[in-house]
């Protein structure tokens, strides 16, 4: 067998996102929904999937799965470890990995919750990243850890204008998606300043919601994608891991402490592309709260420190005008919490043409994924393969 | 409750055992390397800089400096449920190298920022802290 030039995404799915708790179907339900929309999208029989790959200790383990898609031959089954919504895009990097070394040739990436099975998603998604250490003291939960991160952030001379840019940039995308969940928020100055405080320094406009959804995208060689669709979407790169060691107590330890993990995934995502920030349309950031991307946008070369208040401003950061459209959908804050794995539909989406805020001309966009884990991710997708 | 990584069964098998014995005598110890003297925090089972084994505990005086702070206003902690809204400290241990410990902060707020110096306090076992001996912090001016 010749081995794939490439990995392509034929179709995605994703189910509404419900209130959590709310879902009228189960997680695995959701899910299959999901798939199906995906394959359909595709114009392939979901049956045909032989490779399946999640993240975040999802509990939708693929063979569970080949019963009710009827798979015909499963090829490849994997869950990215630790890291949570870090690996939003390593789940990609590996559905890529198994593509290209011929392991497996149709690939569902995805993510499904429901508190329904996987209980609260705040617990669901930590993995035992709360120890002892943690728990004794009072510290149970993302928003805690994450405030501790964005406090100094803040103290390290991001303004906070940059992080409530990127609240209302989210809201503002939200606003023209129809499923989006905060479509009806009209996110002011005003109202983001005087909204409750759930962690000081986060706000309530400042922190993602938990849903009950699913969403999945089917990724196939480049060869085959072309002849399944007039508008494959290419993965030009995917990276995951992070610099040096790093995992739940020890990142209270470690240096830089609000690094995003992002540094060594964007720089072989470049070293591998030649591609860098200024090739980028749009920018799909993980946001469980609002100070973790800015560390992911410092680490991927869109600002510095020093500059952030400057680059992430509304104005800039919102589509068709802006010069760094981010999260057109709405995205974690906004469109609804997934765990990333919306972000990553909605590059696909918006480079097929088919996001509610379109990017003039959107050619390249990237999925960041979690920041501020002991894993993270990136992925790049280009509407034309690499030259 | 998710599972810990750290779990052993029984508690005294966990690696970071010694420091909460410590802290039920009234003593805070931190991790060192018994090859290298390298300080070692969280507690782990091999040096990363010299590949010992052989990892000891020293004591270090509870004082140390605000890393980082927050401030819960939610619930997340049914057992802290009572105390909403109440401040976590980061705190960096000059006496270890720079170790930061997670903990607790009581006492007069004003003035508490990164950069602010603590002294720990021991406190007894309960059922909020899952029945271990821990540190509390205060800023210094307020303790003394």
């Amino acid at each position: 067998m010749k081995r794939p030039t490439g990995v392509a995404a034929v179709g995605y799915g994703a189910t509404p996102y419900y209130r959590r708790g709310q879902s009228p179907h189960a997680e695995r339900k959701l899910l299959l929904m999901a798939i199906d929309e995906a394959a359909t999208m595709a114009g392939i029989d979901a049956a045909e999937i032989d490779g399946f790959v999640s993240y975040g200790a999802d509990l939708e383990d693929g063979p569970r799965l080949t019963g009710p898609l009827g798979t015909k031959e499963l090829r490849w089954s994997s869950l990215v470890w630790g890291g949570g919504g870090g690996g939003s895009s390593a789940a990609i990097a590996q559905a890529e990995a198994a593509i290209l070394s011929g392991q497996a040739e149709t690939v569902v990436v995805y993510r499904a919750t429901a508190e329904s099975t996987s209980g609260r998603l705040s617990s669901a998604v930590i993995q035992g990243v709360f120890g002892i250490q943690y728990r004794a003291h009072g510290i149970d939960s993302p928003a805690q850890a994450l405030g501790l991160r964005t406090q100094r952030i803040l103290a390290n001379g991001v303004p906070p204008s940059a992080l409530r840019a990127i609240a209302r940039a989210s809201y503002f995308h939200a606003g023209n998606t129809p499923h989006a969940v905060g479509r009806d928020v009209d996110l002011t100055d005003e109202l983001y300043e005087g909204s409750r405080r759930i962690v000081d320094p986060i706000r309530l406009y400042d922190s993602s919601r938990e849903n009950d959804a699913a969403a999945a995208i089917i990724f196939t060689s480049a060869e085959r994608a072309a002849d399944l669709t007039e508008k494959p979407i290419h993965l030009l790169a995917s990276a995951y891991g992070a610099q040096g060691p790093r995992w739940g107590e020890l990142d209270e330890n470690h240096e830089p402490y609000t690094a995003s993990s992002q540094a060594s995934a964007a720089r072989r995502m470049w070293d591998r592309t030649g591609l860098g920030p200024d090739d980028v349309d749009a920018v799909q950031l993980y946001v469980n709260f609002t100070g973790p991307p800015v560390s992911a946008l410092v680490d991927l070369g869109f600002c510095t420190v020093e500059d952030a208040g400057e680059v992430l401003t509304y104005e800039n950061l919102v589509a068709p005008t802006g010069a760094l459209p981010i999260n057109t959908s709405g995205g974690d804050l906004a469109e609804g919490f997934l765990h990333g794995m919306g972000n990553a539909v909605e590059a696909v989406r918006l480079l097929r043409g088919e996001s509610y805020n379109p990017v003039p001309d959107a050619k390249v966009c990237l999925v960041s994924g979690g920041p501020i884990s002991e894993l993270s991710s990136v992925s790049l997708f280009g509407t034309e393969p690499l030259g | 409750m998710a599972n810990e990584r750290d779990e052993v069964h029984p508690f005294e098998g966990r690696v970071d055992f010694p420091y909460w014995d410590g802290l039920g005598r009234d003593e805070l110890l931190v991790q060192r390397c018994t090859g290298c003297a390298r300080w070692s925090w969280p507690a782990d089972w091999r040096c990363p800089r010299c590949g010992s084994y052989d990892l000891g505990w020293e004591p270090v005086e509870p004082r140390g400096v605000v890393y980082s702070w927050v401030r819960t206003h939610l619930a997340f902690v049914p057992a802290y449920a009572e105390l909403v809204p109440y401040v976590n400290v980061l705190v960096e241990l000059p006496g270890a190298d720079g170790a930061r410990l997670m903990g607790l902060f009581t006492g007069p707020e004003e003035g508490l920022e990164v950069g602010s110096v603590v002294t720990g306090t021991f406190q007894a076992p309960s059922a909020r802290t899952l029945d271990l001996s821990v540190l509390t912090w205060s800023l210094e001016v307020a303790a003394a």
